[in-house]
């Protein structure tokens, strides 16, 4: 129905003719195809070879790599095949922390951009420069801060047990915690500027009229204002979502060795292991699990279409 | 939250008055301070039950504001404001049976046009069926039935201006506020729109509270004007009151074409006076309401350009019968329907004679003709100083 009424109201577009427009995109498209499409077409290649003895690759074409993916053989018999589960549960953590990550950033984010978005005009700017200090600093730099904070002898366990809170520290770094702490402090800048992006946009007539047709608080926000700032929320956890699945460095200073993410495995292969075809094949697993991902939440969470809607 | 249905306005009994909105000394005063402004002073107003009761004045003289306050989204500085009876200091604006049309019509882009005139019975908890009877009947007020899955950015201006209307509306609130509904529309929607308006006010019987800058909008359409200027209400009155007797300076300026002449007070009762004009003609004229003047004094006083006629202008006036001004033509303006001859009376005071442009109206004095004015009964106004 909705589908119908849209055509109705808009008339239906009329095909130009483009000419040669599109040189003009030339260089654009050669960018992109040089440094997207190359580089990801020497990691397919690669993922295909056999492994060299002390790393790089040997020109003789396989599929163990894909096939190391998701399975593991036998030490001693090579026919014995198993699931790979040590793969599998990384891969699980990795979405799993990355959601977390995405969900953590998206609820600190939205009443963070909500204040900066309610400053007076010339104040807001000063807020938003406070966001993107952290940017200014190495990433490694900042993940440390965060170990000094939450380590054994940190800030944290030291003001608590000074307090007499508790007598031996708590257990926060080299936890799952600790990744999901590092990881939303990192990335939760990319959560705040593009909601605060929607919100800026958002009409404060709307609002009020949502008060004068009688909504309380709670349903001027669930009612109107979520809905309309959805398109920031939306571009803020894809910003936040495929770095987040990706991150290796985050995992390595605060998960310690134990608490492996995607980023950790890829790493591995391309460095002890001395496997760069399942390096490859595995960043290509990556690659399909953040596009699916974006698909799938584009279509079914990301829709704007049906915002608001009176369901039943 | 849930605010208690508001009572749909009962007719009131022919000739019986029930005030609706009763406004005391309301103040509003924004910033601190060097920074303080004042952008409402001491404005007190009855606003009676099912009346279409307008707030006319220029760009910035507090209109808004003052609907803004009665509608809650400001809080007053100081004064008291009464809805349907009851004082709403405090109260906020879902906590008042009152809806607004806002100025830009702030519809929900996500929303449908049925969805958006549904929002405030969902807010209120109405029941799923009374919702879709009341959204189908206001869809069918403002004839938007074939729109009602539309989104607002999938229809025109003069149509949002009826889906906003629709939506304020549905509630059945005790008053409805509108926020120069009709300044974004062009000429020919607009004139369509005021007399919608006007019939959506009688059908419904609720009281509208309108804001506009456009002194022919107010006087077509409503049941009393107050004129506004700088925070303040210079009178009230019904369109007649307002365009036939100003008491002030401003109103007779904003409203209409006027003449405004220098006389001198001769003899005065409670109600009229009888002034001296320039040229010594001696003339009865109205007082403003709390008088204000005495014998003797110098006042400003207004005639409409209409009210005057040239004498023996035309075929059916006497020849010169009740002349009182004398003066040289200095121009004539072609309107259409009526042309202004602009004289300058002896004492070099200017003064404008509106001439209806009948089929037997024969050309207009040429320029530099020394003509006679006479004057209507009762169409002199003595303005408050
Ligand atoms: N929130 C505000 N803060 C400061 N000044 C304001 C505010 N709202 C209105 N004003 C001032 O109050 C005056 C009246 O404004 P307004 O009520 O919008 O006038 P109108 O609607 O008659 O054009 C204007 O001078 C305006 O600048
Ligand atoms: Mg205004």
């Amino acid at each position: 129905m909705a589908i119908k009424q849209t055509s109705a109201a808009t008339p239906a577009a009329v095909p130009e003719r483009h000419g040669h427009k599109w040189l003009l995109s030339a260089p654009a498209l050669i960018i992109l195809i040089l440094a997207a499409s190359g580089p990801l077409l020497i990691v397919l290649v690669y993922s295909f070879l056999t492994p060299g003895n002390f790393g790089g690759v040997v020109w003789r074409f396989s599929t163990e790599a894909w096939f190391r993916v998701f399975f593991s053989r036998d030490i001693f018999d090579p026919e014995v095949v198993s699931l790979n589960h040590a793969h599998l549960a990384i891969f699980w953590r990795s979405v799993s922390l990355a959601l977390q990550t995405t969900v953590i950033c998206a609820i600190l984010g939205f009443p963070t951009a909500w204040f900066i978005a309610t400053r007076p005009q010339h104040t807001r700017a000063f807020w938003l420069f406070l966001i993107t200090i952290p940017f200014w600093t190495n990433l490694l730099i900042r993940t440390f801060a965060i170990q000094e904070v939450i380590r054994n002898q940190g800030l944290i366990n030291t003001t608590l047990m000074r307090l007499g809170l508790t007598d031996a520290p708590i257990q926060m770094m080299y936890t799952d915690f600790a990744i999901l702490v590092g990881m939303a402090y990192v990335f939760l800048p990319l959560m705040v500027l593009p909601l605060y992006a929607a919100m800026d946009k958002l009409d404060i007539r709307l609002i009020e009229a949502g008060y004068d047709l009688y909504a309380s608080r709670w349903q001027v926000l669930r009612r109107i204002v979520l809905p309309l700032v959805k398109p920031g929320f939306v571009a803020g956890s894809i910003l936040v979502f495929i770095p987040s699945i990706g991150a290796f460095v985050t995992p390595r200073v605060l998960g310690g060795g134990r608490n492996m993410m995607l980023g950790n495995l890829i790493e591995l292969q391309f460095g002890q292991g001395r496997n760069w075809p399942l390096g490859a094949a595995l960043a290509m697993t990556m690659l399909v699990l953040v596009v699916g991902a974006l698909i799938f939440y584009i279509r079914y969470v990301g829709r704007t279409e049906d915002a608001g809607r009176e369901h039943g | 939250m849930a605010t208690p249905a508001p009572k749909p306005a009962s007719t009131p009994a022919p000739g019986a008055r029930v005030t609706e909105i009763e406004i005391g000394a309301l103040s509003k005063t924004f910033g601190r301070g060097a920074q303080a402004f004042r952008a409402l002073s001491d404005v007190s107003v009855s606003i009676n039950r099912g009346e279409f009761f307008t707030l006319l004045g220029p760009s910035g003289c507090g209109k808004t504001t003052l609907l803004r306050l009665i509608a809650g989204f400001e809080q007053p500085s100081g004064g008291t404001l009464r809805i349907g009876g009851r004082e709403v200091a405090g109260l906020g604006p879902n906590q008042r049976p009152v809806n607004t049309v806002f100025q830009n019509y702030a519809l929900f882009p996500h929303m449908s046009v049925a969805e958006n005139i549904g929002f405030g019975l969902r807010m209120q908890r109405r029941p799923a069926a009374e919702r879709r009877e009341t959204v189908d009947r206001m869809l069918r007020l403002v004839r938007m039935e074939a729109m009602a899955d539309r989104r607002p950015t999938q229809i025109s201006g003069g149509q949002q201006q009826r889906v906003a209307l629709a939506r304020a509306l549905a509630p059945q609130p005790r008053v409805l506020l509108l926020d120069e509904p009709l300044s974004a529309l062009d000429l020919k929607l607009r004139k369509e729109m005021q007399s919608e308006l006007k019939r959506l006010q009688l059908e419904t019987g609720i009281t509208f509270v309108f804001v506009t800058h456009d002194q022919e909008e107010a006087l077509t359409m409503s049941d009393r004007v107050a004129v506004m200027s700088e925070g303040r209400i210079l009178q009230t009155g019904t369109p007649e009151e307002i365009y036939n007797r100003p008491a002030d300076r401003f109103v007779a300026d904003f409203i209409g074409d006027t003449n405004f002449l220098d006389a001198v007070v001769q003899d005065i009762t409670a109600t009229h006076a009888v002034v001296r004009l320039p040229g010594g003609a001696r003339l009865a004229a109205n007082l403003p309401a709390g008088g204000g003047t005495a014998a003797g004094a110098t006042v400003t006083v207004v005639i409409r350009p209409e009210h005057a006629r040239l004498v023996g202008d035309s075929a059916d006036g006497p020849a010169d019968e009740g002349a009182v001004l004398s003066g040289q033509v200095e121009r004539s303006v072609f309107f259409g329907t009526d042309t202004h001859v602009h004289l300058r009376l002896s004492d070099g005071t200017p003064f404008v004679v509106r001439r209806q442009n009948t089929a037997a109206a024969t050309p207009p004095p040429e320029i530099g003709r020394e003509v006679s004015v006479a004057l209507a009964g009762g169409a002199v106004q003595v303005l408050r100083n």
